[in-house]
């Protein structure tokens, strides 16, 4: 025996972060580069070109105003990847059974595939939060954060969600072309119906009524009244909402694992 | 004194087929227990209910008391295991695997890089620390595997065929480890299809076909149950066996006498007692002895014979695991039981 139940469960819970992290950490080309070059070519192309003739939206820049959404889809999309890639590759290669076969709970296991793939999110958010700054203030003036903690709130609820929801990808997925299909044909098409790339107010009603189903939209509008101090939907409640949805995917997460769910046989 | 494991009734079904249908063992603590069987006879199933990789139908399965399910955290952790198959994180050097090992298992980190360099010099591949798992051999490999179960420090060490495919010198190696270990008060559990690793490693083996245990005992035990050949060369062998009939006539373990080539064969379980009775026999009925050896059963030949199957049974080769219904146990402990009882209460229950 290594110690009591509890000193197993923090120990093991921090290695496990750590060893989730430094997988990403160590591939910075895989892990920064993508993202990097992406959204240079999104500032550049919708914010800068496309974006003179735009004009602005909600008082705002384009380009200020797709900024808050173009961080919110590099960072649910990677936290999403993360834990979504590291589950399933551990079940693919088997080597997954290292942590199962473990004494860490269920509940630990769970919290630092969510935790380390989320901090991979808000990390993979801030440097496309950076980008966008720096063609901002290069262009127009400093890009303002109005609301620096609600930010970051909205920016640790959507990537622990997201994260989570991937550990949930990562146990239902048979093959890699799973994993592509949850990226490609569901998260993304959400996410530029998020009003990423548009206000709500340029839709019709019935279409602004069907976004107002879409959870991206609470995101990036929260995401965007961080930045700007401008919302569509209320943030508090847009706040709770993700806030909940991320407690309810966690403790599905959790009962996964439990029943091993895509982990045992 | 605790038991290492304690398995009643275990069951695994994969819909209708039946991987472990009813096994019981009792693995005492600091044994060296082997499990024998054939492919797919449910060993690596049976293993890994105990480490939580598959989800028993049935049954109850304890590692030093603590129920593998309701208390799995207690379990796992008195647990090492080698596995088979090579399932090991490629993301890092080897060295980082076995510490992060260790630290799923509470472990600081400052102990566990300690443990991560003992277990590999215990192996042998310390300077191969930096290098990730694909760019080892494949024995350094088979090394790594056991140095990375090494590194919780388990009370029970579960070994699934870990000289699989390996070298003699390695195999050696790993056999003077094992069992340095295992004196060291460590239980070993060993799946094996060497029948040479159980018979000079092992206390005690149970052997498992298609779901089943079939006997437990210790190797000298089964190698008893196994028939012996004593083989007499006589100055003056006679034409037929008829003259030969009466040798010690209602000894049960005699089962054959035969000529061949001008020499007597008598088939008999425990050869070796019933040889001096032979001979007195023998000499008494006037024949002169000019040579006699006995050649004992080996483990190996009683292993086969305990699990041969006949033709067309119904067992699917290479899978090993069958449709059949279980019929509720039948699989206990039976040292005592005679070779030929134990062996046919394993093949009644799969028709």
């Amino acid at each position: 025996m290594s110690g009591d139940a509890g000193s197993i469960d923090l120990t093991g819970f921090l290695t496990l972060t750590k060893r989730e992290v430094l997988r990403f950490l160590r591939r910075p080309s895989n892990t920064f580069a993508p993202p990097f070059i992406t959204n240079v070519l999104y500032f550049s192309v919708f914010g800068v070109i496309l974006g003179e003739r735009v004009g602005t939206i909600t008082g705002v820049p384009y380009i200020l105003f797709i900024l808050p959404g173009l961080v919110v889809l590099g960072a649910v999309s990677n936290s999403f990847e993360n834990a979504s890639f590291s589950i399933f590759h551990g079940r693919w290669n088997e080597y997954i059974h290292e942590v199962l076969t473990s004494p860490l709970s269920y509940a630990g296991m769970v919290g630092a595939y969510v935790l380390a793939a989320a901090t991979r999110g808000v990390l993979v958010g801030g440097l496309i939060a950076a980008i966008g700054w720096a063609i901002v203030t290069a262009l127009f003036r400093p890009v303002p954060v109005e609301d620096p903690l609600y930010l970051l709130a909205f920016l640790l609820v959507i990537t622990l969600l997201f994260a989570s929801l991937g550990v949930i990808g990562g146990l239902a997925a048979s093959d890699f072309d799973d994993l592509t299909v949850m990226n490609q044909f569901i998260l993304r098409p959400l996410v530029f119906f998020g009003a990423v790339f548009y206000s709500l107010e340029d839709l019709t009603p019935l279409l602004r009524d069907i976004s107002l189903l879409n959870p991206m939209v609470y995101m990036v509008n929260g995401v965007r009244y961080g930045f700007l101090g401008v919302a569509e939907v209320d943030p508090r409640l847009s706040l709770g909402v993700l806030a909940g949805m991320t407690v309810a995917a966690v403790g599905l997460d959790v009962l996964l694992f439990k029943r091993g769910y895509g982990l045992t046989d | 004194m605790t038991n290492a494991l304690e398995v009643e009734n275990l069951r695994k079904s994969y819909g209708d087929l039946d991987a472990l249908k009813g096994v019981s063992l009792t693995v005492p603590e600091g044994s060296f227990f082997g499990l024998l069987g054939p492919n797919g006879a449910g060993k690596t199933t049976f293993i890994n209910v105990l480490v939580g990789l598959v989800r028993a139908s049935g049954g109850d399965a304890r590692v030093f008391g603590h129920d593998v399910e309701a208390d799995y955290r207690e379990a796992r952790d008195r647990i090492g295991l080698a596995p088979q198959e090579f399932n090991v994180d490629r993301f890092f050097p080897i060295h980082e695997v076995l510490e992060h090992k260790a630290g799923y298992h509470g472990v600081p980190r400052d102990v566990a890089a300690e443990r991560a360099e003992r277990a590999l010099k215990q192996v042998g591949i310390y300077d191969k620390r930096d290098t990730r798992f694909d760019w080892l051999s494949g024995g350094m490999k088979r090394r790594f595997m056991l140095a990375r179960a090494l590194v919780t420090d388990p009370d029970l060490l579960i070994l699934d065929e870990p000289s699989a495919g390996v070298d003699v010198q390695l195999r050696r190696d790993l056999w003077d480890l094992v069992t340095e270990l295992n004196e060291e008060g460590t239980t070993v559990l060993l799946t094996t299809h060497y029948i040479e690793e159980a018979e000079r490693l092992c206390d005690e083996v149970a052997i498992l076909d298609r779901g089943r245990v079939v006997t437990v005992a210790s190797p000298e035990e089964l190698m008893d149950r196994g028939t012996d050949r004593v083989v007499i060369a006589l100055r003056e062998p006679p034409a037929s066996t008829d003259a030969l009939s009466d040798l010690l006539p209602g000894d049960d373990r005699i089962e054959d006498v035969s000529l061949e080539e001008d020499r007597l064969v008598v088939t008999a379980r425990q050869g070796g007692l019933v040889a001096p009775d032979l001979v007195r026999e023998l000499d008494r009925a006037g024949h002169e002895i000019l040579d006699m050896e006995i050649k004992r059963t080996s483990l190996e030949e009683v292993f086969v014979d305990m699990t041969r199957h006949e033709e067309g049974d119904g067992r699917p080769d290479g899978d090993g695991v069958d449709g059949d219904v279980d019929d509720e146990g039948g699989n206990d402990r039976d040292d005592d039981a005679p070779l030929e009882t134990a062996a046919t209460g394993g093949r009644e229950g799969s028709r």
